[in-house]
């Protein structure tokens, strides 16, 4: 891999740089709660990566098992990695082994920290983290500044697929599921029952949609229903015993679909289907209206396309 | 007035005044809204030097305030607003290595234009309007990370790109004027490495008589698989529209769209 400016930079600067100037750094303040026997969760900021929130803005799940914590995702950066690694390492009898339940980088880009375990993921997932390490690092470094010293992105190794999970003695359902990205790692606790949706689930925070196909993540939301659990912990929100994540995000992509389609249908630019902001019942959403401007521009020629007619080609 | 479209969908109204509703400044002026030392350069070499020029709030052009894709940014430039009949509007980006990205002459179309453009790097772009002898300059400060100009089109992933190569889809709306044009094309640059320049040069309607009825001129930094929005008149909107086209490479397109 050639070294980018960015990094050579930062190679050095970490030789050079004394210590007390790294501890001067904005710390991460996790609050970690136990929402079911045994499962932590330490909830993300309900917002777009900032420099307000460090890239801490998706959930992670820790599950205490005798043989120490197994961490669903990792946090996105190096050091929210190291600030996770501490807790689990306090208070959970260190780490067991990790999951990375999808590519997007505030979920894995905190590795490093857990690198001495194995840490697992679909195989989609990984190629897709090898792909895009380099260029969602770089996007990263420019919008969170400092709180990314340090972290270069180390991809999953151990891959996981559909079956049982079973590390420290407390085995996990694992359901590989598609439509948020390419692949999504859904896992049940059986101990509990308590669903771990990854970002299949959005709870009152617009869901993301770079890699998505509408489709396929209507049909995973379509299967997460029928599963009988005790409780729901989404990618992005509150846990909840209820079903709420569920109705949310699948009310959502129907929403966004149909405003796209209107859209496109009635002769909009993508321009002005942006400015027009999301539809008004998802207008609060965490992260709206900019998640929806990006939705936008990422997924509008999915709609175009559909709504012109060919009329020509190469004379 | 506007013709921007946002209000159709629910909530779109209030949402495109609280974006800004493509207004880079609220009142008349002579002062580059961007304060930008290209602006200066870029009315020498493609505006001809004028004497004068001014912003007005009635020059609207609509962008995201950030680049989510340096390889296709959104843009709608609406000149309607103006009054006066509108020669040519320029479209320049101040910091690519393309600035000129496009120039559009509505004849007798509306003086709106959507478009996508690649970005290379953070700045604003601009939409410049000719009218009665005088430039009328609108734009928005775009924040992208950049790249788009220097990436190879992604169609060049594919072995078998050259399928589809030049299709042409198309809509007409009568009854609100809208035009909506799109053509495969890779648009290439020619700054990535390896592939040679190969883009759209120009792009012309016609009416039912095959007589023109608005010219655009374009260069690299229109995006790849380009799609294009027009506003015609009731009389042209009731069809049909024809449509050709021409890149650097010799080869033509050509469709035609009914109501």
């Amino acid at each position: 891999m050639k070294l980018t400016r960015r990094q050579t930079l930062l190679g050095a600067a970490a030789l050079t740089l004394p210590l007390p100037a790294m501890a001067a750094l904005p710390d991460y303040r996790l609050n970690p709660q136990e929402v079911a026997d045994g499962i932590w969760l330490i909830e993300g900021a309900q917002e777009s990566f900032d420099r307000g929130n460090g890239g801490a803005i998706c959930n992670i799940v820790m599950l205490a098992t005798p043989g120490g914590a197994v961490v669903i995702d990792t946090g996105g950066t190096s050091r929210h990695g190291a600030a996770l690694r501490a807790f689990a390492d306090q208070r959970l009898g260190g780490v067991a082994a990790s999951v990375n339940t999808h590519h997007h980088p505030d979920h894995w880009f905190g590795n490093q920290a857990f690198a001495d375990r194995p840490i697992h993921a679909l195989p989609a997932s990984i190629e897709a983290q090898a792909a895009g390490a380099q260029a969602l690092a770089e996007g990263l470094y420019r919008i969170l500044g400092s709180w990314m010293n340090g972290t270069a992105p180390v991809p999953a190794e151990t891959v996981a697929d559909g079956g049982l999970l079973d590390v420290g003695g407390r085995p996990l359902t694992c359901m590989a599921m598609a439509g948020h990205t390419q692949g999504d790692l859904v896992l049940i606790d059986q101990r509990t029952g308590t669903l771990i949706a990854g970002d299949l689930l959005f709870l009152d925070r617009a869901p993301s949609f770079p890699d998505a196909r509408i489709a396929e993540w209507r049909a995973s939301l379509a299967s997460l229903a029928l599963l009988e659990v005790s409780g729901t912990i989404p990618g992005h929100g509150a846990y909840r015993r209820d079903n709420a994540a569920l109705v949310q995000t699948r009310a959502y992509l129907d929403g966004f679909e149909a405003r796209l389609d209107a859209a496109a249908g009635q002769g909009l630019a993508p321009a002005e289907a942006l400015a027009a902001g999301p539809m008004p019942e998802f207008a609060g959403l965490g992260a709206n209206p900019e998640e929806y401007h990006r939705a936008t521009i990422q997924r509008w020629r999915d709609f175009e396309t559909g709504a012109l007619p060919v009329i020509g080609g190469s004379a | 007035m506007t013709a921007i479209l946002s209000h159709v969908l629910p909530g779109g109204e209030a949402a495109l005044a609280a974006y800004g509703g493509g207004v880079a400044v609220q009142a008349a002026g002579t002062a580059d809204p961007f304060d930008s030392g290209m602006w200066e350069d870029h009315r020498e070499l493609y505006l001809g030097e004028p004497a004068a020029w001014r912003t007005d709030p009635a020059m609207r052009l609509l962008a995201p305030r950030s680049a989510e894709d340096a390889r296709h940014v959104p843009i709608l430039v609406d000149a309607t607003g103006l009054g006066g009949p509108v020669e040519r509007i320029v479209i320049t980006i101040d910091y690519s290595p393309f600035p000129l990205a496009m120039v559009f002459h509505p004849g007798r179309a509306l003086p709106l234009l959507g478009f996508g453009v690649k970005y290379e790097m953070a700045g604003p772009i601009r939409a410049s309007a000719l009218v009665g002898g005088e430039w009328i300059m609108g734009g928005a400060f775009i924040d992208a990370m950049g790249g788009g100009c220097s990436a190879p089109a992604v169609t060049h992933a594919r072995s078998d790109w050259q399928d589809g190569f030049g299709e042409m889809r198309g809509r007409l709306w009568p009854d609100i004027g809208r035009l909506r044009i799109s053509l495969r094309h890779p648009m290439d640059t020619g700054l990535a490495d390896g592939i040679p320049a190969h883009h759209l040069t120009d792009l012309t309607l016609t009416d039912a008589q095959g007589e023109e009825i608005a010219r655009l001129e374009i260069n690299e930094p229109l995006e790849e698989n380009p799609a294009l929005t027009f506003l015609l008149p009731p009389d042209l909107a009731a069809g049909p529209v024809g449509i050709v086209a021409r890149d650097n490479s010799g080869y033509r397109f050509r469709g035609e769209v009914a109501a």
